[in-house]
């Protein structure tokens, strides 16, 4: 008798687990946090990446600080934490900077921005992208170091099947199709049609993990992206474009952050001419 | 005479195999035939055989880079051809010192320092400290030449420079073919893989500064080697054309880059940059080995980082009004005369500004480094130095309690010295335990400890260090108040 009060009582845990691991696999964020936070762990211990935790923890810090006390003045929801931290990890793993108050700075401004430019109670910037611009534009003692991926096939895999299953979740695989076919048609036609290169070449520039980490994680912010299909699509291909013109005849080589925060703005204009459903993250 | 020539020959065929270069180098066909660039004697003379060095100096878009000159042989045989952005000018070609890439080798070098330890039964304690440096790396420059003629091929000879001991030409061309074939027809034997590496180079809007020795010039001169050629042009563009050096090479190429910049590190961008490993503690026995060793430990490094990473071997703020400019000092610190030397134009003698040195070390395959390598620099002037730590122990008479502690911590400590020697450079261990065991007949009680005692602190400060627990309370606290405060304080929204 006991033996199966045991039992049930047993069962009735797992199903509670279960069921909190349903309600979690609900919110695409939390497998955001979880890939975001596994790219760390093998950017520091695998990559070798100069990275100290306590930077890490600056940002974090400092990312849902800022984001709670906005949510305690102009309102919104608690839960709103988790869009932060998502923040938060994009930023530890692209902002450097010497100051440790750069990295306050980058991080404050990233999450400040969005609750100051709005349209429509949605942001317009990508938070942790115009973070990272900002501070760079600002202080001149940030930078990105577009090479600490290096190029690898196991990674393209890893980013590659982590982000599809984040994307399926929130329905913006297309943006991050959209932006890679652009980019992988200009640079065959300028790096082997025009210039001749091999393939490795090009393969090369593709299988950079920095370039692949914001194809897929960073440009399918599903509140900044255009509601409308085929303005997300006009979107992310302008981003293709101008991230090409950038790298190719600017040497900009961190060029899709810069093409990211100039292209943005135009989401408003998207929105209000091609309608879609506003997203909703649960 | 015919017999030199075929020495010449056997010679030179050899130096083909050992190619390097971010350069490529083509020789007058006329009797014998020469890809030599930046060329590093064979093993014995130097550590790594396949090594060029390279000076950059990079501020906004000037560019200065400085090309070390190591040809071995007859100066009739040496030519070079190195892609440029712009046609460079007279004023932007100069001939360099060479002593400045022995000094900042010697300055930035890999080094072994020495650390003693003091014995814990004498009373007064002793930090003696004394630095060992190797210097790993020696140049040897030597001399070249070639000759030219000039026709019309879709090839324009848009400059025409003598400059030290130097003729040299800046070419454009339209399209690989006619480059190639007016460099044939001029003499030059190519190899047959460079018109696939040309060709991108040329549509890319690239010119050629192409280069041999006078003969005349030299002479007159009498030098047994040849000077380091240094150009100077403004372009956005920052990088160092290595696929074309790799259109005949055979094998992994080293090549070692030190930069000057205003603001911070250089890093490559479509590559990893990572720190050599450093700071480690290695045995004694190490020490008439280094060379060796860290030939050995780059060679590991290579490897584990999956062939296809830059490393950083020293970083450092050398700005004349920055006080420590290495820990310890190997060779002796760039001064003024060297930043001038080496295209530095943005200090005065008393210098203001700040001038960041950094060098890096890349070997490079054709398989592994598929594209050229670019550059940024950036804001970041944190130092590092690749230091190797050898610890000597103590001595006199330990047999006092604490001698006794001392001494079964040596042996511990030891055991974790062979244990990083392997780890860091693969090597067997063949004197392991002879090492570790080398005071065992010292120690009178292998069981009994006297813990109360002191041991001499025999680990060294590492740099860095984490910040402690109360760092990570302290941003528990913050959030955790934040969260508070939102859940408190929160407008309600419509």
């Amino acid at each position: 008798m006991e033996h199966t009060i045991q039992l049930k009582g047993k069962e009735r845990t797992d199903l509670t687990i279960l069921s909190l691991i349903k309600s979690g696999l609900k919110d695409a964020r939390h497998f955001q946090i979880l890939y975001l936070g596994l790219f760390i762990i093998y950017g520091i211990s695998f990559l070798r990446w100069d990275l100290a935790p306590w930077r890490i923890g600056l940002i974090i810090t400092t990312v849902l600080v800022t984001q709670m006390l906005f949510v305690a003045w102009k309102g919104g929801s608690l839960s709103s934490w988790k869009s932060a931290l998502i923040t938060g990890l994009g930023l530890s793993i692209l902002m450097r900077a010497n100051e440790p108050m750069t990295l306050v700075l980058g991080a404050f401004l990233a999450i400040a921005i969005k609750f100051v430019i709005t349209h429509q109670g949605k942001h317009i910037f990508n938070p942790a992208n115009f973070g990272i611009v900002a501070v760079m534009l600002i202080t001149g003692d940030a930078w990105v170091s577009p090479g600490q991926w290096g190029s690898s096939v196991v990674l393209v895999y890893f980013i590659g099947a982590a982000a599809l299953m984040v994307l399926l979740k929130v329905g913006r695989i297309d943006t991050s199709l959209m932006f890679i076919a652009t980019v992988f048609f200009l640079e065959y036609l300028r790096t082997i049609v025009y210039l001749g290169w091999d393939w490795d070449v090009l393969f090369h520039k593709f299988s950079s993990g920095s370039f692949l980490l914001f194809s897929f994680f960073m440009i399918t912010d599903p509140v900044t992206t255009p509601k409308n299909f085929w303005a997300r699509m006009i979107w992310a291909c302008a981003i293709g474009v101008l991230s090409f013109i950038l790298s190719q005849w600017f040497f900009i080589h961190t060029a899709p952050i810069y093409a990211l925060v100039i292209i943005s703005p135009l989401t408003v204009l998207f929105n209000h001419f091609m309608k879609g459903k506003t997203f909703q993250w649960v | 005479m015919g017999l030199n020539i075929n020495k010449l020959k056997i010679e030179i065929m050899n130096r083909i195999i050992w190619l390097f270069s971010l350069l490529i180098m083509f020789s007058v066909g006329q009797k014998a035939i020469a890809f030599c660039g930046f060329y590093v004697a064979k093993a014995g003379a130097t550590l790594f055989n396949n090594r060029s060095e390279v000076i950059l100096v990079r501020d906004g878009e000037r560019t200065v880079i400085t090309m070390s000159n190591d040809f071995k042989g007859n100066v009739k045989d040496f030519a070079m051809v190195v892609p440029v952005p712009v046609v460079l000018q007279e004023n932007q070609i100069r001939i360099a010192n060479r002593n400045l890439f022995a000094k900042l080798d010697e300055y930035s070098g890999p080094r072994l320092v020495e650390y003693y330890d003091s014995n814990p039964c004498m009373p007064v304690f002793e930090y003696d400290m004394e630095e060992v440096s190797k210097s790993l790396f020696s140049n040897i420059p030597m001399a070249m030449n070639a000759d030219m003629g000039s026709m019309e091929l879709g090839v324009t000879i848009e400059a025409q420079y003598q400059i030290g001991e130097y003729d040299i030409l800046i070419l454009s061309a339209k399209e690989s073919e006619g480059l190639k074939t007016w460099l044939i027809g001029n003499g030059y034997n190519i190899p047959a893989t460079a018109n696939e590496v040309l060709d991108p180079y040329i549509k890319s809007n690239m010119k050629f500064f192409v280069v041999k020795v006078n003969l005349e010039k030299s002479l007159e001169a009498g030098f047994d080697y040849l000077s380091p050629i240094q150009i100077e042009f403004n372009h956005d563009r920052f990088m160092l054309p290595i696929r074309l050096g790799m259109a005949n090479a055979n094998g992994a190429q080293d090549m070692v880059v030190y930069a000057f910049t205003r603001s911070g590190r250089i890093e490559t961008t479509n590559y990893r940059t990572v720190k050599i490993p450093t700071d480690r503690n290695i045995p004694l026995f190490v020490e008439p080995r280094f060379g060796p060793f860290y030939k050995a430990l780059f060679d590991k490094a290579y490897e584990s980082e999956g062939k296809n990473a830059v490393f950083l071997e020293y970083a450092w703020n050398v700005s004349p009004s920055w006080g420590v400019k290495c820990d310890p000092c190997v060779g002796n610190p760039p001064i003024f005369n060297d930043f001038t030397e080496a295209g530095v134009n943005w200090i005065d003698q008393w210098g203001g500004s700040t001038v960041f040195f950094t060098r890096l070390h890349v070997r490079y395959t054709r398989d592994k480094f598929p594209q050229d390598l670019f550059f940024q620099v950036t804001p970041n002037q944190e130092n590092f130095q690749g230091r190797y730590i050898l610890s000597n122990p103590a001595e006199g008479d330990l047999s006092c309690d604490a001698g006794q502690n001392y001494l079964k911590d040596l042996e511990m400590k030891r055991k974790r010295e062979i244990d990083e020697l392997v780890s860091l450079t693969g090597w067997e261990d063949r004197y392991g335990s002879n090492y570790v065991l080398q005071y065992s007949n010292q120690i009178k009680n292998r069981e009994k400890r006297n813990e109360l005692l002191p041991v001499v602190n025999i680990d060294l400060p590492r740099g860095g260090g984490g910040l402690g627990i109360w760092i990570w309370l302290l941003f528990a606290g913050l959030i955790t108040s934040a969260f508070y405060i939102a859940k408190r304080f929160r407008p309600v929204l419509a």
